[in-house]
């Protein structure tokens, strides 16, 4: 999917100087690059930092970054470098290296145990919140007319553009959107509850 | 339909269109300034993402709790930040530089023309190499063909500023760690024979791109 287009109105005002602007861009892609990095960093507590790291030096880059890719491909290549910045650092110490590398390990092993200690984002709780968005997701979008179910699908999933859809649905760019928007409302009733509590103090 | 109390149906709709890219400038901004002010607004720009990544995949589903503090955690880093201004627009190229795969995110399709001469070709060339020409201190010679909006700065400055408080501005290549980019190279036979005949620009490398590098001006890129 070619996000250079969808990104493009909000990376201009990042260089205009809106950094609200950059953080709506964050909340877009911050799992995504959390999971990129998950891969190539076993330590699941260290995801979180090299992900920030990650979204500041994009920040500082940002009047570097010239369109020639997509901006999320821009900005997963600097995710990329900046975990593996991260694990040649723990290479060098030894100590913290042992939990950051993926190992076989002896499952008895008492000092595995404290090593494989689950971290914030893997506690039973986190754990069951995102299988419960899951669950809620797929089955909301199951729940959708068709009209809604096809539209959202060729968006989020084929990456199709609003125009494209249209072509597709055969109808006007006007009911593309507004197919896309209440079908992303329809899913969200069954999210809000899920995601809502202390909205005012959470966001 | 129900969306929580006070948020206007509209304002989300068009937050809807914004994470489609598919919102003209002022809405983009009107709704930016939602975002800014509405915690209801942030709420549902992260449910409109998270639905859209768990579409894709199950395994990007959320502890939302955990989201939010990992932005709560990241404005604390940004506000100590220099604000980053770069105020060259950029010339999106979509899909291989293929204007016709351009959407209109800010809703003005007629900004991409194809140029059917080589004329027009050579101006957005020329465009290109004045943006980098700005921070290469001892650059040889000037362009012949003069842009539009000469009163434009091209260099991207990161200007320092604290809560407001103004301070130097210094040259885009003074900034933070630049990441390593492999970019796409985008040839057009039009501009390999234009620089064929200007040797002297074959050596250019501002910004530190290697000098083999070459951009299409196959798009022209109208200011703003």
């Amino acid at each position: 999917m070619n996000a250079s287009d969808a990104d493009a109105a909000l990376v201009e005002k990042v260089r205009l100087g809106d950094v609200k602007a950059f953080e709506m861009l964050v909340v877009k892609y911050q799992r995504r690059i959390e999971r990129l990095i998950g891969r190539m960093v076993r330590d699941v507590d260290l995801v979180p930092d090299i992900a920030q790291e990650t979204f500041i030096r994009a920040y500082r880059a940002i009047p570097q970054f010239r369109g020639e890719s997509a901006f999320y491909t821009w900005l997963y290549r600097i995710a990329v470098n900046t975990a593996k910045k991260a694990l040649m650092e723990l290479k060098r110490d030894p100590l913290v290296a042992e939990s950051a590398r993926a190992s076989s390990r002896d499952e008895d092993d008492e000092t595995s145990r404290v090593e494989n200690e689950l971290s914030d984002g893997e506690t039973p709780d986190a754990v069951l919140a995102s299988k419960q968005i899951a669950a809620a997701v797929n089955l909301a979008i199951e729940s959708l007319s068709e009209e809604l179910r096809q539209a959202i699908t060729l968006r989020e999933i084929e990456g199709l553009s609003y125009e494209e859809i249209a072509e597709m649905m055969n109808c006007p760019i006007g009911t593309v959107r507004s197919r896309i928007f209440r079908a992303r409302e329809a899913i969200a009733q069954r999210l809000r509850p899920l995601l809502d509590t202390r909205v005012g103090e959470r966001w | 339909m129900s969306t929580g109390s006070g948020t206007d149906v509209r304002r989300l709709e068009q937050l809807s269109a914004l994470a489609d890219g598919e919102l003209d400038d002022a809405a983009t901004a009107l709704s930016c300034a939602h975002w800014r002010g509405d915690a209801r607004v942030r709420a549902t720009w992260h449910a409109y993402h998270v639905i859209g990544d768990v579409l894709r995949s199950d395994d990007l589903a959320t502890d939302p709790a955990r989201d939010a503090e990992f932005l709560r955690s990241l404005r604390a880093r940004l506000v100590a930040e220099p604000v980053v201004i770069a105020p060259q627009p950029i010339p999106w190229l979509g899909r291989q530089g293929d204007p016709s795969a351009l959407r209109a995110a800010t809703g003005r399709a007629d900004r991409w023309k194809v140029p059917g001469a080589v004329a027009a070709g050579l101006v957005a060339v020329a465009g290109v190499f004045m943006l980098t020409r700005g921070v290469e201190p001892n650059a040889p010679g000037e362009v012949a063909v003069a842009r539009a909006d000469a009163g434009v700065t091209a260099v991207p400055m990161v200007v320092g500023t604290r809560r407001g408080e103004a301070t130097a501005v210094v040259d885009g290549s003074a900034s933070g760690p630049v990441p390593v980019s492999d970019r796409i190279l985008i040839r057009d036979a039009r501009l390999d024979a234009y620089l064929a005949a200007h040797k002297q620009f074959a050596g250019s490398s501002a910004l530190g791109v290697p000098s083999s590098f070459l951009r299409s001006a196959t798009v022209d890129a109208p200011r703003r």
